[in-house]
């Protein structure tokens, strides 16, 4: 009846799009014949980086722990293209590794700076650092940050990956039936 | 319960006596010079505690009206030997009383002036009363809460360096974040204690990242059997999935039901009928 409920720059909407695109993208590379178990899992690989990837596109780094998923993600890339092959790889790596290392030494200079400060304030809470420091460890660039800034990314993570869920099982509903 | 707070009280009596009607005479001394610049306030004082005193004497325990009513009985000499009573209360009632007191004073002596000085008057008035309430308040335990930043109010038996201060306003922000996550996080009761409600938070993001790596799976099993064709196939896919969405939403929220995976699974059934 109405479908103009959909908000087209909402982020549910960004994230589908760009998630179907990598999903055309990934099934058009992949012969379907490969049945393999390991062409199955280095598959299940690629969905899982390309939903994680186009959430983190979604929120376009205005977060701390989209950032970090991102930054993640690209130096895996990297180091996976450098081991592996080195025909694409040189262009990439020179473009990047330029913006990278600042990128790098900024957010390892940042690590230290803030586990120095957040050391204080853990033992102001003893009773909570170990709570805190798995809350860390769930949400992606939590290791640099204190508890009142870590929370904050928190509940902002946990909407992303309530519609992230929300999408996905919808596509996935979709392709079960057909 | 009523008996353990009756002992607790019946036995620091002899040593609360003396401290706390030093404390109340300081108060008193520092408030009587503000509040008598209008005379015969003395004898207002005498009729007017009194009677705000009896009243919550009756409602407090029984126990401590006997030995009230002896110190009253005392006291009914001088403005200032009221305070022994007070160490019966709570510092909480008693400072009530002393401004409702107060405020019944003001507001009677107010009245009981003549005409003439009245700009005067409501000037001196509203210098007691601003003097009174920032010594009052300082005084008072009654909860501040922290305002803003800047803000923020040193209550009475707190240090007051800025270290002090600055953890305070910290964790005020801590609780306002962990009331937010409260609201998002299904299964948080507001009774349970932060550590608890981390482990809540902690369980729920661990289970939405394990259910994003279940549906991937699912979508590769789903994929490798499903054949993609071409672009066209795929903007009209993509065209299909938003129309989709917008029913299922539309749907969803009529039965009440927000994002529940088997309602959506039977109601695209039913829509690829016609297709």
């Amino acid at each position: 009846m109405d479908s103009q409920h959909l908000n087209p720059s909402s982020l549910k909407s960004r994230f589908t799009a760009r998630f179907l695109r990598a999903l055309i993208k990934i099934n058009a590379q992949k012969p379907i014949s490969s049945s393999s178990p390991r062409d199955i899992f280095q598959r299940y690989r690629r969905i899982k980086v390309a939903a994680d990837k186009s959430m983190a596109y979604s929120v376009r780094s205005r977060r701390t722990w989209s950032r970090a998923t991102l930054w993640k993600l690209r130096s895996r890339s990297r180091r996976r293209l450098a081991s592996s092959g080195r025909r694409l790889s040189i262009k990439t790596r020179t473009t990047t590794t330029t913006t990278t290392t600042t990128t790098s030494t900024n957010h390892r200079a940042a690590i230290v700076e803030k586990t120095s400060h957040e050391k204080e304030n853990k033992e102001d809470h003893v009773g909570l650092a170990v709570q805190a420091e798995e809350l860390r460890e769930l949400v992606p660039g939590g290791e640099s940050m204190d508890l009142c800034n870590l929370l904050d990314e928190t509940a902002h993570y946990i909407k992303c990956l309530t519609t992230q869920v929300q999408v996905m099982k919808k596509i996935a509903n979709l392709y079960s039936l057909e | 319960m009523a008996d353990f707070s009756a002992q607790s009280y019946r036995q620091p009596f002899p040593f609360l006596d003396i401290d706390p009607t030093m404390e109340s005479l300081t108060q008193f001394a520092e408030l009587n010079p503000q509040s008598f610049i209008l005379d015969n306030s003395a004898f207002n004082f005498q009729t007017f505690f009194p009677l705000s005193i009896n009243d919550s004497l009756l409602s407090n325990q029984a126990s401590q009206g006997e030995t009230m009513s002896g110190f009253i009985h005392n006291s009914n000499q001088s403005s200032v030997s009221a305070q022994p009573i007070f160490s019966a209360k709570t510092e909480v009632e008693e400072i009530s009383n002393k401004r409702k007191a107060l405020d019944i004073l003001e507001s009677s002596s107010g009245n009981s002036s003549s005409s003439s000085p009245q700009v005067s008057e409501t000037g001196i008035k509203r210098r007691n009363n601003s003097g009174k309430g920032k010594r009052a308040k300082s005084n008072e335990k009654e909860m501040e809460k922290p305002k803003e930043v800047v803000h923020v109010r040193a209550r009475r038996g707190q240090a007051t360096d800025s270290h002090s201060l600055a953890e305070r306003v910290r964790r005020g922000k801590i609780n306002e974040r962990l009331r937010c996550l409260q609201d998002i996080v299904p299964g948080c009761y507001k009774t349970m204690g932060m550590a608890l409600m981390l482990d809540e938070i902690i369980n729920y993001v661990q289970s939405l990242q394990n259910q994003v790596e279940f549906l991937s799976m699912k979508l590769t099993a789903a994929s490798t059997y499903y054949d993609f064709n071409s672009e066209s196939d795929a903007m009209e896919r993509m065209q299909r999935e938003k129309a989709e969405e917008a029913k299922e939403l539309e749907r969803l929220m009529r039965e009440g039901y927000v994002g529940i995976g088997g309602v959506a699974c039977f109601h695209s059934s039913s829509t690829y009928g016609p297709l």
